[in-house]
């Protein structure tokens, strides 16, 4: 009961670690985001015809909402996560040096459009050595591209100032409108059959696509493949490599030197443009490595009509994907592949009779309350505080809480001198373990 | 009588952070209607201890007393119900706010929702009037001096009705007029019965204003004393525990060859077209401590800018160790020998979300001692900041790994001195490198700077303070208007001639015109 006696408690030093506390708080955020999804879903189920009990099960249970094809469509949030973690990379990377990259989604894009290009052009079907070479050139034309396109916002930083964010958002819209144009001089490239219209072919189809390394087999519901290929090994090593070089590199040093304080990187002699210009470059190349590799997946094909309407939602998810992690590269793929758990139940969601955009709706809240997880962070340690200060139990804390906010409460209609009386708590020495009793 | 008059006590109290105990069973009493100091070095737990009476930290041990009854102070709405106010180091005022608005704001009278200000605005006059303190309340805070801008945050404390009133380090951001102003509001305070805890580690301040003075050394507490029964001297040896000269002992400079030369350099302000430096030349040799006197403003930073490749050179030419840089990067300067301790240790002379061991590193971080392809050698990284903390006795609680930002300022200047000075150079540009430090390492700072010139290094600094000026120089330059208007050799004159030329009211045509 004593302190000294409690002190001694591995748990009660554990919970007051940095680490724990940080853990805690991020935990409290994801949780309460779950609660504020649930009630949304609650309040939407009045209505529409839904059955709010079963949103939340199928949400919670994400790629498992199905029982029949759980494997396949546990493999196919597998190979979303992928391009996911690329992009929240990307973000990241951009972060940790000042910049504020919104240009994924155009990046995304020239990736796509280079890689596409390369990999349906040429046709190796039937010789698989030569279509996992031509496979390879699309993604250096597709990552050659990304870069070049990111550096043009970058170069504009640099050299003149100009706010990244503002030239992202607009080199976006002109890669959106530069792809549709691209290929709609490519009519060779259409996938014409089963009636359909403004999609080019699937890269399956001229052999040129990302091996699967027996990984979509691996996770399969009957004779039902997921999509998983070897895009998500290459993206947890490049979140792996990111993370290296931002820690173990004077490249990262110079980085983080040049975001966290533009200023002392220059007195210190370093060249922050070429800094600026080196993080948009990366940045811009795993954008675009991240369309490439969705795109060159065996089983997906690019409606190519609709892009100048929409940008790729992947761009900006990266975002929410960095953030959530505190731009930490590791921290990335956790929070990617979260991300796409919650949102693979997506359209199974109709089955309880909500819109299939529920579960990027509940995302969001979550993504949101993220923002918080410092606020938490410090309640937790206040509150630890607290209880250390006075010597009580949690639920004696709560109880000092309630008390100290009824005197308050109770001050407000009473006289000053009251007031005072009411607010001065008596220390621990001739308390109870509720605190403050007298 | 009065000697039991007391208002806030706090006893034995102790407060731990992680690898360090910044107050270790500190006593402190105040009573009503005195000025009481609170003196100590950078880090001694000055700052931690006024936040623990302000709510802000809770003290591992130890108890608060207002008037004799135990209290607990858990935020800083509790420290604001039990009379106690603070004028922060850095004001908490709203920029685009009035003067009126920041002072009732979070105390102000509503009906229905909405403002009322009219009681405010009576109250505050009749506070004005009784203390003497006038401001133009209408005005926005952007708009008005710091001198100004404090006194609002004083009359915040008396609209609240506060009795204790805690000012931290006030004096550091005014005027010497508006030192003696404040110097003159504390007294008609103390007089009106509130009672005062000031912090500073400006000996002739406390010596000045205060009644009594506690002194805390390593967050210990060394003693309380009356300031009419002490002098600097003692209270000075009471804070850094041995004696403190405040003279340096330094043997005639031995002046070789010429490693700065600065040739009818020009630089404009692009956006008032005006010259900030004009036509100046000068030069520092090796092993002489070359001084630039003047009052802030006067060029003095754009000056060190421009040599240091931070700022634009209009015209004319700098050259380092016989190598003209006036085009070169600063990276060049810096390999050619440069070492530069700048005036703004946030802006420039610290990553403040870097620890300390990536921030020794800022410019050598690639050096091969620190880097091996490009891959950082951590340990390598890790015992040459634990040496540079050793050797300059940077202060700070976990070591290497503590974060820049989390030091107290004195501890930051400190690390930056130790970086630049121990980096080979042949050039030291020391600009303000004691400002914010107690006398102890005042003088530490000053040893280490002769010594660095007895090893042959040119230097030069720049100071506002006249004393460290004559202290320290070997020769003087004075700065007006961003023209040098004088040459002086330290034995040869004194302060009153150098405010002289300083003022502008007297000048030396031989120097600062293009010969």
């Amino acid at each position: 009961m004593s302190e000294a006696k409690e002190n001694k408690k591995p748990l009660y030093r554990f919970v007051r670690t940095p680490f724990a506390r940080s853990t805690g708080a991020s935990l409290i955020s994801i949780l309460i985001g779950i609660l504020c999804g649930f009630l949304i879903m609650l309040i939407c189920a009045s209505f529409a015809n839904a059955d709010p009990g079963e949103g939340f099960a199928l949400l919670l249970a994400g790629p498992f909402s199905s029982k029949r094809y759980a494997a396949s469509q546990f493999g196919t949030m597998l190979f979303y996560t992928g391009p996911l973690i690329l992009t929240g990379l990307s973000v990241a990377v951009a972060y940790k040096t000042g910049l504020f990259n919104i240009g994924a989604p155009g990046q995304f894009l020239m990736g796509t459009l280079g890689s596409l290009l390369v990999a349906l052009s040429i046709n190796t079907t039937g010789n698989r050595g030569l279509g996992i070479l031509v496979w390879l050139l699309a993604i250096l034309v597709g990552i050659v591209l990304g870069i070049l396109w990111a550096l043009i916002p970058g170069a504009l930083k640099a050299f003149f100032g100009i706010n990244e964010v503002i030239t992202c958002i607009m080199t976006n819209w002109i890669a959106a409108n530069i792809v549709t144009w691209v290929f709609s001089a490519r009519p060779d490239l259409m996938n014409t059959g089963a009636g359909k219209t403004g999609y080019l072919i699937q890269p399956s189809v001229t052999g040129n696509y990302t091996p699967t390394l027996g990984l979509d087999r691996l996770f399969h519901s009957g004779t039902y493949n997921s999509y998983l290929d070897m895009g998500l090994i290459l993206a947890v090593l490049l979140a792996v490599l990111m993370w290296f070089i931002l820690n173990k590199t004077t490249l990262g040093y110079s980085m983080k030197a040049c975001g966290y304080n533009k200023e002392a990187a220059r007195y210190a002699g370093m060249k922050h443009r070429f800094y600026i210009m080196v993080a948009m470059g990366i940045a811009g190349g795993l954008a675009a490595l991240a369309g490439s590799l969705y795109y060159l997946n065996p089983n997906i094909e690019l409606q190519w009509q609709s892009v100048y309407q929409e940008l790729p939602s992947y761009g900006f998810d990266g975002i929410p994907a960095a953030f959530l992690a505190n731009c930490n590269p590791i921290g990335v793929i956790f929070a990617a592949l979260f991300i796409r758990y919650l949102s693979a139940s997506g359209t199974f969601l109709q089955k309880a009779g909500y819109n299939k955009y529920f579960a990027d709706l509940i995302i969001a809240v979550i993504v949101y309350l993220s923002g918080f997880a410092r606020f938490f962070r410090e309640r937790i340690e206040r509150t630890q505080g607290i209880r250390d200060k006075l010597g009580v139990s949690y639920f004696g804390y709560i109880g000092w809480k309630c008390k100290r906010f009824g005197a308050k409460f109770q001050g407000c209609f009473s006289s000053k001198k009251q007031k005072e009386e009411t607010t001065v708590t008596k220390p621990s020495d001739s308390q109870s373990e509720e605190g403050g009793k007298k | 009588m009065e000697q039991e008059d007391i208002v806030i006590e706090m006893s034995h109290i102790t407060k731990d952070f992680p690898g360090i105990r910044a107050n270790d069973d500190v006593t402190l009493q105040l009573r009503r209607g005195e000025i009481h100091a609170l003196l100590g070095e950078n880090g001694a737990g000055k700052s931690t201890l006024m936040s623990i009476l302000f709510g802000m930290y809770q003290p591992d041990s130890g108890t608060i007393y207002k008037d004799g009854e135990p209290v607990t102070i858990l935020s800083p709405n509790d420290a604001t119900d039990l009379g106690i106010g603070m004028v922060h180091q850095h004001f908490k005022l709203v920029e685009c706010f009035s003067l009126l608005d920041n002072i009732i704001l979070g105390a102000e009278d509503s009906r229905l929702g909405f403002v009322t200000k009219k009681k405010g605005r009576e109250k505050v006059n009749a506070l004005m009037d009784r203390y003497g303190l006038h401001v133009d309340l209408d005005k926005k805070v952007s708009d008005v001096s710091v001198g100004i801008q404090q006194r609002t945050e004083i009359l915040k404390m008396l609209y609240r009705d506060n009795e204790i009133l805690i000012f931290d380090e006030p004096t550091a951001v005014l005027t010497p007029q508006e030192i003696e102003d404040l110097m003159q509001t504390m007294r008609s305070l103390a007089k009106e019965g509130k009672s005062i805890l000031f912090i500073s580690h400006k000996l002739n301040e406390i010596m000045e204003v205060a009644d009594r003075c506690t002194v805390l050394r390593k967050g210990k507490c060394i003693g309380t004393v009356a300031t009419k029964d002490t002098n600097i001297e003692e209270l000075a040896e009471m804070m850094v525990g041995r004696n403190v000269s405040f003279t340096v002992a330094k043997e005639e400079a031995k002046p070789g060859k010429t490693i700065l030369d600065v040739k009818d350099l020009v630089m404009r302000d692009h956006h008032t077209k005006k010259n900030t430096i004009n036509h100046v030349s000068f030069d520092v040799r090796e092993g002489e401590i070359v001084a630039l006197a003047g009052i802030d403003g006067n060029g003095q930073n754009e000056l060190v800018q421009g040599i240091a490749g931070l700022m634009p050179i209009e015209s004319g030419s700098v050259i380092i160790n016989g190598v003209n840089v006036t085009r070169r990067s600063i990276h060049e300067r810096i390999k050619l020998g440069m070492s530069y301790i700048p005036e703004d240790r946030h802006k420039h002379g610290l990553v403040l979300d870097f620890n300390l061991e990536e921030d020794f590193v800022l410019q050598t971080a690639k050096d091969k001692q620190f880097a091996k392809h490009g891959i950082i050698k951590k340990k390598d990284r890790r015992d040459y900041a634990n040496e540079l903390i050793e050797g300059y006795d940077v202060r700070s609680g976990q070591g290497s790994v503590t974060i820049a930002r989390s030091m107290s300022g004195g501890n930051q200047q400190k690390a930056i001195v130790a970086r630049e000075l121990d980096r080979p150079h042949c050039l030291l540009i020391a600009c303000q490198p004691t400002r914010g430090l107690d006398v102890g390492a005042i003088e530490d700072i000053h040893k280490k700077i002769i010594h660095d010139r007895d090893k042959g290094t040119a230097v030069f600094l720049v100071s506002f303070e006249l004393d460290e000026i004559m202290n320290l120089a070997d020769r003087i330059y004075v700065i007006h208007g961003g023209e040098l208007v004088g040459e002086l050799d330290p034995k040869k004159t004194n302060i009153k001639e150098i405010g002289l030329y300083m003022a502008g009211a007297k000048r030396d045509d031989r120097k600062g015109n293009q010969q």
